[in-house]
Formats: C-alpha cells, structure tokens, sequence
C-alpha cells in the first residue's frame, strides 16, 4: 500500500505531496527522500531505498522525481508501474510533464491522485475511466494552434539526442478544451525502434537487438474505431515465414489490451478503438537475425607511439542505408569534434546513406598504462582504450523493416475536417557498441 | 497566466484576501480562492486559519468546488479536530446525494479525516455506501472499511461490517472484488488468526473467474492473494497454475511478477517427472526476458528477482545466457546485477561466451565494475572446473596490465583457486611475486602473503619475501599481521633452519608488541606449539585443508524458500525476510514453500538428479568472499569458533580437538601425548565403563514405549561422507538412563566390522556406558539398529552450542566423525519436581507464577499479596544438593522485605 506519493522538481523542491494513510512522518520525508538521493554512493541503486521502515521508490522523468513510499513489503513492480503511469496521465491531462505545468494545475493532479489511488490502493490507471471522475479542468500556458505543426515531432519516444522537440500539437493536454471540438481529430502513430548492437574488436557481430514499440496518440472522441494495417510479410517467431521476400520477423509481440487480433491473422491488420491520450498499441522485440544489414559500420585502428604518448584514432565509417534514405549532403562546416569527460566525439550533423566518412585524431597522452609484455615501439592500443559507441536517429526508417501500411478510421466527424493522420516511423540507438 | 500565479510570497494581508475572495457571492471567484489556499497548502504554508471560510464553501451543489474543499479538509481536519465536526452534517447530507460521484466522495473523505469524533458519525452512511446500488461507490465503501479498521478495529467489528465486505467478495462487479480482497487482506493481516479471507477451493474459483475481468491492479491483489492459498494436492496445483499462466504476458510487470511467484511457489508441489513441469518451466523465460528491455529501473528490480529464481531453478533460464550480457550504457547497479547472475548461470557449455565477456568487462573505465568482473573471472574457475585453466591464464593476462586494482583483484582471487585445485597452477607464483610491491589493499596483500607461505617450499626467496612484509607489521591491518603471523609459521615449518631467526622476529611482534588479543592469541599458540613438539606444530598448522565450495554467495537455503514466497515484493530486492524491515507485526507471517506431495512422485536419488537442480543437494554455503578470506585463513589453526550450518555437514568440525583433546592440553604444558592421528584407535579399543552394558539387550533396545519425548530419528552421517557407513540415530531417556539409539547401515559393496565409538568432551560429560556391540558383522546394504547406553560421568567442556555432541565412530574401513544435537531433555533428573517446596508454599499463600532452571539452579518466580494491597515478587533460587536457597525480593515497599523474608524462612525450614 502507497502511504505518500510525491513529485519534486529536479532541485528538489516539493511540488507535490499527498499522504494517502496518514501514517507519515509528515513532509520532511519528500526533503529526507532528496537527501539521501542526492547523498547515495555510486554503486548503490538509487531505486528501491529505505529509510528506518519507510521504503522511497521513484522514477525520473521530464527532470521530475515522482516517488511513492511504502512501509510494508509491497511490489516495488506496481509502485514503478503506477509512477509511469502516472508520468503518462499527467501528460494526457495537464499537456506535458514539467514543473510549470505541474504547478498551474495543483488542483488537477491532487483531484487525479486522489481518483488513482485510495487509501494507497491503486483504482485505476485508465485516461478513459478517470474522464467520468475528473471536474478541473486544465490551465495550459499558451493556446494552440493547429497550424503549428512544422515541427511535429515524437510525443513519446525520448530518444537519446532529443534533437526532435516535442511539437505543442502533441503535447496538448487530452481533455483540454470540452468546447473546442472541431479541432481535435488528430491521430499520431509512431513506429519507434531502439537498436541495441555489439560487435567485437575483430568486427564480428556479438549481439543486435531491436526494441520496437507502435504508440498512439489520439484526440478523437473514445470508441472510434481504427485500423492499422501492417507490412504483410509481417510475421512473428522463428517458424512462420510469409511470402517470399526475406520476411520480416519478430521473435515476440505483445499487444495492448484494447486491440483486436481477428483481421491479424490473416491481413495483419490491427483494429482497436483506443481512449484518447496516449497508448502503446503494440511492443515487438527481434534479436540476433536482422534482416537487413546494419545501418552503420565503424571501423576503428588505434596507433600508439609509448614513447612520445601520441595516440592516434582512425574512424571509418560507413553508412549502409539505400542512398536515397537521406537526401542531404553532408555539411563539413557542421561537424565536429571534441575532447572532454574522458571521451571523444565526433558530431555529424547528417550522414547520406551509402556514404563513407573517416576521420584521423591525434592526441597527446603521456603516461598511460601499456600493453602487456613488449616492448615501447609497439603499436597495440593502449588500455582502458574504448569502447567506441554510435549514438544516432534515423527517420524513416526502421530496422526490422516494419511499417505501418495505412491508418484507416471509422469515425467521420460531423463537422468540417477530415482527422489529420500522423504516421511516423524512427530508429534510434540505444546502445551501439563497437569494441576496440 | 503566469507559473508563480498561485506561489506570491506571503504578505501580510494574504490571508486576509483569500478570506475576502472566499466569501465571495461569484463562484469563479471562491473556486479560484480555493485552488490559491490549496496551492499554498502544498508549498507548504500554514493556511488552516482559512478552515471556517473554507468550509463555508462546502454546501455547493459544484462538483469541482466541493472536491477542492474536501481536499483541504483532508489535510487539516486532523489538527482541527473540533472544527472538523462542523462539517459533519454536510458529510453525512452528501452520502444520501443522487450523484454517485458526491456520495463516493463523501465516503472516501471521510474515511481520510483521522479524527476519533467523526468515525462514529461515519458508521451509518458507510453502511449505506456499502450496499449502494453504484459501483463506484461500493468499491470506494469497501476501501473505506480498511480505513476505519485503522482508526477504530473494535467498532468495525461492532458494526458488523466484516461480513458486509465478506459478501462483497461475490460482487458482481470486478472492481469492487478487487477493494473488498484488497481490504479484507489489510485487514487479515493485523489478526493473523482470524481467518477473514477463508480460502478454499470455491473460493479460489471464484477469485480465478474475477482474475480474468478486473484490472490489472486488481489482477495483482488476486494474485498476491492466491499465492498465500495451499493447494490441497499437485493436481489442484496444477489447474491453477494452468488458469495463471496467461497473466504471464500482461503487459504490466507487476501482474507478470505476481504470477511468477503464484507458479513458483506452486511448482514446488508438482514432480518434475510430469509433463507439465516441463512446460511450466519453458513458460516462465519469456516473461522474465522481456522485463529485461524496461527502463533500468525496473530492469533492477527485476534482476534481483531474476538472482533469486535462478537460484532456486536455474534450469529456467539457462539458455538465456546473452540477455544478461552487460550493456555499454546500463547503469552500475544494473551491470552488477547482471554479473552476478551471469556467474550463478555459468556451466561448462556457455563458459567460453562468458569468460570472453568478462574478459572485455575487466578493461573498461568503471573501476567497481571492472573489480567484480576480475572475481567473477575467480568465480568461473571455481565454478567450472574443465574452464580453471583458461580463467588462470586470463587472470595472468589482466595481471600483467599492471593496473593496480586489476592486479590486486586478480590475486585475491587466485588465492581462492590455490585452494579449490591445489598443487595446479603454482607455476603462476613467480608471476605474481613480481608484483608484490604494488599491492596496497589488506585483502590483496593477505591473499598474497597466504601463498607465499602456502608455497613456501617452492619460493626461493619466501623468506625475504615476508621478511619485507615484517619490517612495517604495526602498520598492516589486522587480516594482514595475522596471515603473515601464519605464514612465517608455515615457512619455519618447512624450512627449520634458515628461518629462525624470522620466526622468533615475529612471533615477539605478535605477542609482545601487539595489543590485539586475537593476534596475540594466535602468536602464543604457535609459539607454544613449536616449542612443545614441532612434529604436532607441523600437523595442525599444515594440516590439509577442506576444499572450497563451488558456489559462493549463494544465499541460504531456507532464506531462499522464504524469499521465493516473496518474489516480486520488496523483501526480493532487498535479499532480506520482510520481519528484517518491516515494522513489527503486521504483515510479518513467516511464509514457507509448500511441501511436495507424493501422489506420483517418483524417488530421486541424489546421483541421478540433474546437476543444475540444488533444491534437493543442499549446497553447502560459504560465505561472501570477503568473510570468505578470514575464515579460510583460519582453518588452519584447528577447531574453529563455528561450524558449519548444517550438523552432517561438520566432519571437518573440530577434527584436530576430537582427537586427543587437542588445544587444552597443547595449553597446558609439555604434557602433549602423541600425534593425534594415533590416540582414537588406541582409545576406541580400550574397553569403557562399567559392566553395565551387560544390562541392556542392544539389538532390540530398550523400547520406547514409555517414558519422555522422543524424536525421530535422524540421519547424522550421510553414507557420501563415510565411505559408504550410514549413521543414523535420536537419544532417549527412559527410566532415569540415557541412551544413544543408533541405525547403522552399509550402503558400501564391502563388509562392516570391527565397530567402535568415542565421544569427544562435552558440556554434561555425556559419555557411552558400554563399547558399541554390533553383533555380526555389517554386509552391504543391512542395517542394524543398536542402543547405546550413555552415562554423564565423561570429562565435561562447555560446547558451543551447549547441546553439541562430537562423535567418532570406527569400523574396518577408517575413523568418521561427525556432530549432532542432543535435545536437553534427556537430561531432565526424575526428581527436577519442585513441587514440595512450592506446595508447601502456595498453602501459605505464596503463590508460584513461573520456573526457570538456569545453569543448573532452579528459579521459582513467586508472587504474594499482603491484606493492605502491597505486592512482593520473589524469585527462589534453589541449587539442587545444597540446602541455602536465596531469596530476592522486589516490592514497592521495601519495609516488608525483611519480614518476607523470615516468613519465608519459617515456611521452608518447618
């Protein structure tokens, strides 16, 4: 059972505190939790902690600590379920997740917290459900409009480099206006995958994996219905193969719970009738065999001279994307390069597919520990050299192959405008390892 | 609408205008006021001096004001109580409203104001809530009776709304189901015996039918519920797992966990021969995997779950090695997770990936995780016997890095290779000198100094070696003085007569200019033991060591099915019993795995069993490496201060002491006999007591049909241990004699004769009364059963524990020995009766509360009341054999304690 829940912003100060069981030390626990954070040596995990019999659990999110304590032996899955859950609905209802909208809308998240969790005991999670309890409404900074939408970018994937803002489009909050009907058909669908990739000092491939989610964004009233069709060749686990292109194969999906599997089967099409707000309609994984090559190769050689401590750092790398996957040129003047934190990097600003770069690096460093056992005129790399790591997004563009095929409603609105429609795919790195 | 809107600093007249603002006749207006008071409230300023105005404003018929007032009442009522009653009456009004939405709201606040004046006027509406024809509503008034058996447990029970909540059980609406489960567990667990939540098997049906319609939180008190239910038999064990397994791809990870440990701790009741199991087994990875691909923060909390599970069945996730393989940017505390089980799963067909992994591991930056992928490079090698070889060679290759914590690592695990596979790789040593210098850590330098003086013979320059260690000896700590202490004891061992001078250097360190007692112990020790006989010296202090473990860091057996139970709840992540942190009572039942039932279970034998399946070998568990050190430098020096959990377990226990006394009289003087390996036989075949065995037929015993308790009988030595000789066997006290009632069976292919029996000394001077008589001699696979007549005349040393008894037994094949327990009431005298004295006392009104017998006195615990109402607690000491007994008093009035206590003498001396 939840005995607090609070959010305190990235500096620690409360911006929220409610006290479900009234068997609290009071407040000073939100500034006690934030000690001992902040206090928390560096092999420790900072996710379950306790303090005396109070136990803190948390998550961050949009620089936000939303955290749950508990005195008794409860599942820390659930409390790190509803945290996320709550990050979700906050979003759905306030627009974003932030410590000004936080703070505008108090009354809304209490009047939230209090429908989600009574007496500590979770009521439900669901936007759609809590729509019939909730009477505030939002206070959003600024009003929308609808023609602001050149920089549409991903709602909810938070990839690593998050070059692509969130647009304000998709970060309206779900309920906002009761009035304003007519501008709120839209539908965003994302196909993200995070490529988790390891490939040895020799150049062998040790390990790929593809994380893949299809997220929902919906403004359409609740219940209308939608299909979305997916590649044919589509097909799940190692037996069944469809068509007679290479397939594209996943090793597991799951799917959310709202989602009808009757047109699956045979045309791979998902139907469903989502709430509005945001959902991850289906959650794919694939490892190992990839059916199409790597997006990137890096070939990296390390020269080093023991005696003058100069280390030499030679970059390949090759992009084996189809040439028309990026238009644009790359750019020399944008690049860059720069020591720091123990690390070097090297930013691109774009890299066209089908492409080769390289780039040579000379540093400067006296005094590192060699290599085993031989002599000063080798030239094996020095220790504690590596990994090299690719951080990268790729739009349009995803490694299992999978695309969305069509995005159809049902619901036609009465008024004037067709539904926009949104579909987007993405890849993005999630660890992409080469060792040296 | 600016961010700071509702967060102005206070002024002065803030309050003032807020009070102005909620009076006002504009609803907007007073609305808006709230949300400022509320907004205020959350900073943390004292706004309660607003509680009139703001209640005030609770007889609107807007849902969204009347919701922010009862937010504000919430929080204040408490330290308002008396004002909190002036919003009693709207409460109780808007229980009875038309809107379902006002009536749960009502409901709910006021089971949140935690004022003792309010919960009387709440009984009503709740019993209206509670039989509301809304849903909403009922499930809220479900919760709501939690909340009030919180306040006030007794008047819920008055109130009968135990058996209202009992009916809601059978709702027709899930999420009512769910709160009246939810609330029926809270409240079962603060009266443990009251047997609220009755489960049976229709019960579980039930509960298994609402399973599938709630929601997933729902799903999780079902769960959690169910996995406190004992099936009555593996088949209905079986069909619920079956009804569970789907929850096992719920996309929520709390619904996956909870079912994991609802099949967990089921499968314990299936045989693993049945076809089921296996496909229980398979079922189980999936889920498991994918809780591997969540943010790290679950990712965490799963893997500690994961650490658990692959200990108790490691055949589940064997083949998903790659899954734990670590990720460049995984946090640290997930990485170690995933080293750890990357250990517990290694086995001879993965450890290639493996090694080569860790390998990898142990040349990146992160200076705690490149330490724990050096010891888990150990780990391996201990582990996987045919990869010993390859993890040697690895760990010369990451020495010759020379970075210094690699270096330091690498040694302290080599030292534990040395002693899982000795005489195997000292062609390693000269290596490791050469890097003697660098070594700055205690625990490094203490691992190296042991192998300096573990091969001694085979270092040149040993001497100089430990000779270099010598020269700061104050300075080292503890670990270290004391295995260098032992070393150079060692190294004098084998080579006398260069090393004198070094021996004699440091043993007047340890003992003349230390002032820690265990160094300087162990100095003495020696020191007397060189002295008195080198040849005894070199026995005990080179004495071949027990062999390590392969596992290590396993956590103990029974803690283990105790936290199986608790998979998915914070005791999993925490690796601890929840009574370690959980506030005392509630919540804390131990919880225990269910037995397997044998309805078609075949029998295992040991030999036969696969070699992953630990559950029925009872691995014998060292502790972490860090104790590890300590306690394996140790042995060395003779009996140990503690043995080893398990009581069959303890043939290395003491063995230098069991034979021939052992310290005490290395102790004593120059009177130490013979090497210790000679005096059991010597002794064993002397005949013992007194003609009394003559007395006792030993074949048949002497019956257990009357006298005290006796236990069954258990085994003591396990024939893996004494070449084939199974020992098993409980004592009995009948009719004023003890006696030992032995089985002994040959499971060896040869015959058993020649038996005979010794015990070591013991804390009552337990000793046989007669030579162990076995007829006949033993052919393989007979057993005989014998009783042994024991007598308390034996030389007496108080045992840790007090109960422990040391046993040798001999026969034609070799000496074993093992330890046992004896239960201390085949001690208890036939006239321990105190009766006479507190008969004699209660017919004068000296009434006797309680007794205890404490080292050997008798305590009566007394209690007396005088006519004037003054009380007198005595305790009676009584020492059986003398005729003094003391008396002490304790009594608010100190002038009666003298005349107490001459009426006490007068009662017992007449």
């Amino acid at each position: 059972m939840i005995s607090q829940f609070f959010i305190l912003s990235s500096k620690g100060d409360p911006l929220i505190y409610k006290d479900f069981r009234g068997d609290s030390g009071g407040r000073d626990v939100a500034e006690l939790f934030y000690r001992k954070l902040t206090g928390l040596p560096g092999d420790e995990s900072p996710v379950v902690m306790h303090h005396d019999d109070r136990h803190f659990i948390h998550i961050r999110h949009s620089g936000l600590y939303l955290v749950a304590t508990t005195s008794e032996n409860i599942s820390p899955f659930s409390l790190l379920e509803l945290l996320s859950r709550l990050a979700t609905l906050l979003g759905d209802y306030c627009g974003s997740l932030g410590e000004g909208t936080i703070s505008r809308n108090v009354a809304l998240v209490y009047e939230l917290l209090d429908e989600v969790l009574d007496y500590g005991y979770v009521q439900t999670t669901s936007t759609e459900m809590l729509r019939n309890f909730i009477q505030t409404e939002a206070v959003v900074s600024k009003p929308f409009s609808l023609f602001d939408l050149s920089s549409v970018g991903l709602f909810g994937a938070e990839t690593q480099q998050s070059k692509v803002a969130p647009s304000s489009a998709a970060s309206r909050p779900v309920l906002s206006s009761r009035t304003d009907q007519s501008q709120k058909n839209e539908v965003f669908l994302d196909v993200v995958e995070r490529l988790s990739v390891l490939i040895a000092s020799n150049g062998s491939l040790l390990k790929v994996d593809v994380q893949g989610e299809i997220r929902l964004k919906s403004f359409l009233p609740s219940g209308s219905e939608m299909r979305i069709g997916l590649t044919e060749e589509f097909c799940v686990g190692k037996s069944e193969l469809r068509g007679y292109g290479p397939g594209i194969r996943v090793d597991e999906v799951s799917f959310h719970s709202s989602v009808h599997l009757d047109e699956f089967e045979s045309h791979r099409i998902l139907r469903l009738q989502p709430p509005q707000g945001e959902l991850t309609v289906m959650r794919y994984q694939l490892s190992d065999d990839l059916p199409s090559p790597l997006p990137f190769r890096l070939f990296p050689s390390v020269q080093w001279d023991r005696g003058s401590g100069r280390l030499q750092v030679y970059l390949k790398l090759r992009c084996d994307l189809p040439p028309k996957s990026l238009s644009q040129e790359l750019s020399s003047p944008e690049q860059k390069a720069e020591l720091g934190e123990g690390a070097l990097r090297w930013d691109l600003p774009r890299v066209q597919g089908g492409s080769q770069l390289s780039a040579l690096f000379q540093m400067d460093v006296p005094g590192l520990p060699g290599p085993p056992g031989q002599g000063p005129s080798t030239s094996a790399p020095p220790l504690g050299l590596g990994p090299a790591s690719l951080s990268f997004e790729l739009p349009r563009h995803t490694c299992s192959g999978l695309q969305v095929r069509f995005l159809r409603l049902a619901f036609r609105p009465c008024g004037n405008a067709n539904p926009h429609k949104w579909v987007r795919h993405l890849s993005h790195s999630d660890a992409y390892v080469i060792r040296i | 609408m600016t961010d700071s809107k509702y967060f102005t600093t206070t002024k002065k007249g803030e309050i003032f205008e807020l009070k102005a603002e909620l009076n006002s006749d504009k609803k907007e207006k007073k609305k808006e006021a709230v949300k400022k008071v509320i907004a205020s409230m959350t900073v943390g300023k004292d706004v309660s001096a607003l509680f009139p105005d703001v209640v005030n404003c609770m007889q609107t018929d807007n849902l969204e004001l009347k919701k922010l007032v009862y937010l504000y009442l919430m929080n204040y009522a408490k330290s308002q109580p008396d004002m909190a009653i002036m919003a009693v009456n709207t409460f109780v009004k808007d229980c009875e409203d038309p809107n379902p939405l006002i009536r749960a709201l009502a409901v709910r606040t006021m089971g949140c104001i935690r004022v003792d004046k309010i919960t009387e006027y709440l009984c009503e509406p709740l019993r209206k809530c509670l039989k509301d024809e809304d849903p909403y509503v009922r499930k809220t008034a479900a919760v709501c009776v939690a909340k009030l058996h919180d306040i006030n447990a007794q008047l819920v029970e008055d109130q009968g709304f135990l058996d209202t909540l009992k009916d809601l059980i059978s709702d027709s609406n899930p999420m009512v189901v769910a709160n009246a489960v939810a609330a029926l567990s809270e409240i079962a667990e603060s009266h443990p015996s009251s047997n609220l939540l009755d489960l049976n098997p229709q019960s579980i049906n039930k509960l298994l039918t609402a399973l599938n319609e709630c929601t997933e939180w729902g799903q999780i008190f079902i769960l959690d519920c169910l996995a406190n239910y004992t099936p009555k038999d593996d088949r209905e064990a079986q069909s619920i797992c079956e009804r569970v397994t789907p929850r096992l791809s719920h996309a929520n990870s709390a619904v996956v966990l909870s079912a994991v440990k609802v099949l967990m701790k089921f499968m314990e009741m299936l045989s693993k021969d049945l076809d089921y199991y296996g496909t229980l087994l398979k079922k189980l990875a999936p889920p498991l995997v994918t809780l591997l691909s969540a943010e790290p923060e679950l990712q965490y909390v799963a893997l500690r779950n994961i650490n658990l599970i692959v200990q108790k069945r490691p055949e589940i996730l064997k083949h998903e090695m790659k899954v734990f393989f670590v990720k460049y940017n995984d946090p640290i505390y997930v990485k170690l997770e995933k080293l750890d089980i990357m250990i517990r799963l290694a086995s001879q067909a993965n450890i290639a990936q493996v090694l080569a992994e860790l390998k990898e591991y142990a040349t990146e930056v992160d200076v705690d995780f490149v330490r724990k992928a050096v010891r888990a490079i150990g780990r391996c090698a201990i582990k996987v016997e045919q990869s010993a070889e390859r993890c040697v060679s690895t760990l010369l290759d990451l020495i010759q890095t020379k970075v210094n914590y690699v270096v330091q690592e690498a040694i302290v695990v080599i030292k534990d290779i040395f002693r899982k596979y000795p005489n195997k790789y000292e062609s390693v040593i000269a290596t490791l000198c050469e890097n003697l210098d660098s070594l700055d850590e205690p625990e490094a330098r203490a691992a190296m100094i042991w192998i300096v003086g573990e091969y001694a013979e085979r270092i040149d320059n040993a001497d100089e070696l430990l000779e270099s260690f010598l020269e700061g000896f104050h300075d080292e700590s503890t670990q270290v003085q004391l295995q260098l202490l032992t070393a150079i004891v060692k190294l004098f061992l084998k080579k006398p007569t260069e090393t004198q001078e070094l021996v004699q250097q440091v043993l007047s360190l340890a003992t003349q200019d230390s002032d820690n007692p265990d160094l300087r112990d162990r100095g003495y020790i020696y020191w007397r033991l060189l002295s008195t006989d080198p040849v005894a010296a070199k026995e005990v202090v080179l004495a071949e060591k027990p062999l390590i473990s392969e596992e290590t860091d396993l956590i103990e057996p029974t803690l283990l099915d105790e936290l199986i139970c608790y998979i998915g709840t914070l005791a999993s992540v925490y690796h601890k019993p929840p009574s370690a942190f959980v506030e005392g009572g509630r919540g804390v039942v131990h919880k225990s795995l269910p037995p397997r039932t044998a309805s078609n279970e075949s029998v295992e034998s040991p030999e036969t069993a696969p070699a992953g399946a630990p559950s029925n070998e009872q691995p014998d568990v060292i502790p972490t490496q860090g104790d590890l050190l300590g306690d394996l430098l140790n042995l060395d020096l003779g009996p140990p201060v503690s043995g080893p959990p398990l009581a069959t377990s303890s043939v290395q226990m003491g063995a230098v002491d069991l034979l021939g006394g052992g310290l005490d009289s290395l102790i004593g003087g120059p009177n130490f006999v013979a090497p210790p390996a000679a005096a059991v036989p010597a002794n064993l075949g002397a005949p013992m007591g007194s003609g009394l065995s003559d007395l006792f037929d030993l074949t048949s015993g002497v019956g257990t049909l009357s006298g005290s308790y006796v236990a069954p009988k258990a085994v003591w030595l396990p024939a893996m241990k004494a070449k084939g000789l199974e020992i098993s066997g409980t004592f009995t006290r009948q009719v004023g004699s003890i006696s030992m009632d032995l089985q002994l069976t040959n499971k060896a292919l040869q015959v058993m004769t020649d038996f005979a029996i010794q015990f070591n000394r013991n804390s009552f001077g337990l000793a046989p009364a007669a030579p162990l008589q076995v007829h006949a001699p033993l052919s393989p696979n007979q057993s005989v059963e014998i009783s042994l007549p024991l007598n308390t005349v034996g030389s007496v040393m108080k045992m840790e524990p007090l109960n422990n008894l040391q046993v040798a037994v001999k026969n034609n094949i070799d000496v074993f020995y093992f330890s046992t327990l004896y239960p201390l009431h085949i001690l208890f005298v036939e006239d321990g009766k105190m009766e006479a004295v507190s008969s004699r006392l209660q017919s004068s009104n000296i009434f006797t509360v309680a007794k205890r017998n404490v080292e050997g006195q008798d305590m009566l615990y007394q209690s007396l009341k005088l006519t004037n109402g003054i009380w007198v607690l005595a305790e009676l000491r009584i020492q059986p054999g003398n005729p003094n007994f003391t008396l002490s008093l304790k009594c608010r009035a100190p002038e009666v304690s003298q005349h107490v206590y001459q009426a006490y003498e007068t009662i017992l001396k007449n």
